[in-house]
This record gives structure tokens, sequence and C-alpha cells, in this order.
């Protein structure tokens, strides 16, 4: 009876541990979607800021998606004081975050642009 | 004689001016023995950092680099672990390192 009853809630879980690891790891086709706001800079080739300081914008493409997400989560935090960027990331959810990161840290990317 | 004043006051200031440029220039082979010391362990050597911690630094843009150097090493941006790295390095060390790993083979790309 116990055994079943364990059983079952660990079935119970499954669901919810399967959407957990898929928001987790990021949906590299919705993060085409939503790269509207990302692409103005970080999608020209040596594009640079010019508030409030003029230096190159990084390039993303082919970072870890793990990392991408820290930053874009310490921008939206104010950790990072970076003005476009902290009022993009706070517009951003946490899966759009993951689904962005996914975009732009996939694998495909080394051979993408340039 | 007042032209020729004025043409080696020009000099002067050129040569000056060369001078303060030569100092400024980043030394790739430099920045290559500081990453060996202090970037290597995480980042890699070139810049193709294998955990998700660190950031890959191979073929990022070179003002990027040094601005993040000089934010971590200022305190403007912060994380404990850069903040100790970035402190024992000079303005110098800074140039030289972020043209080190924007030299080195990208792994880091434009993607649109």
């Amino acid at each position: 009876m116990l055994a079943r009853s364990l059983i079952t809630f660990v079935l119970s879980l499954l669901p919810a541990i399967a959407w957990s690891q898929a928001t987790a790891a990021g949906d590299p086709v919705a993060g085409q979607r939503k790269t509207q706001m990302c692409a103005g800079c970080h999608g020209i080739d040596g594009w640079r800021t010019a508030f409030p300081e003029v230096y190159s914008v990084p390039k993303i493409g082919g970072q870890h998606p793990a990392y991408i997400v820290r930053a874009l989560q310490a921008y939206k935090s104010g950790e990072r004081s970076h003005p476009s960027m902290r009022a993009i990331a706070a517009s951003l959810s946490d899966k759009d975050m993951a689904d962005l990161a996914a975009y732009y840290g996939g694998a495909e990317s080394k051979t993408a642009g340039k | 004689m007042k032209p020729m004043n004025a043409l080696v006051s020009g000099l002067v200031a050129a040569a000056l001016f060369l001078t303060a440029a030569a100092a400024a220039a980043a030394d790739i082979k430099a920045g290559e023995a500081k990453a060996k010391e202090v970037c290597q362990a995480c980042h890699g050597l070139d810049g193709n950092s294998q955990t998700a911690d660190y950031p890959k630094l191979g073929g990022q843009r070179r003002d990027y680099l040094a601005k993040a150097l000089r934010d971590y090493k200022s305190g403007t941006r912060k994380n404990a672990i850069m903040a100790g790295f970035s402190g024992t390095l000079s303005p110098q060390d800074i140039e030289n390192l972020a043209a080190y790993y924007a030299a080195q083979p990208a792994v880091l790309v434009v993607k649109h």
C-alpha cells in the first residue's frame, strides 16, 4: 500500500519535472522569434553602444546559454548596470530568457553569421 | 625664427603624442603571458571555456573585454571572483589581455 502510494506520488511529479526541464533548457525556435529587442545591437557586426559609454556591444552568439540567462537576470535585478539592458531584461520572463539563451547559445550559431 | 620655433614645438608635441600612444598600445604577447597566469584556469587559454559558469571570451570585442575588466576592478560590475583577479591587473594588463582574447579564434559570433 505504502509502495503503491509512493509510486503514484512519484508518477504525479513526472509532468512537473519534464516541464521544468523544458523550461530550463529553453526553446531555440521560440527564442529566434523573440530577438526583436536584441538584434538592433547584438545582430549588427561591429555595433557600438553610445550611452552611457561608447564601446562595442559584446558578441553573444555561441556563448554558454546558462551564462546568457545569468547575465539577463543580473541586468533585470540591477546587479549589472546598463540602462538599455536593464530595461530590456526587465521585460523578459524566465521563459523568454531561456528561449533567447537557447537561440543565441545554440550550437548551430558557430557557423551562422560572422 | 618664429616659424622654426613653431615647427620645433610641433615636432616635440608629435613625439610626445607618439610615445603616449605606444605606451597605451596593447601588447598581445604580454597579454598571453598574463592570461596563462590569471585567466586560463577558468576561461581557457584560447577563451573557449568549457563550463557555463565562465563566459567564453575567444574573439569577443576588445573594447568590451577591457570595459568589463575595468568595471570589475572598480566594483561597478560585481562578481566576487572577478573582483579579486581584476584587482591585480594594471590598466596596461587590461589592454593587453583584452587584445589577446579578442585575437583568439572566434568561438563567439554575431548572430542575427
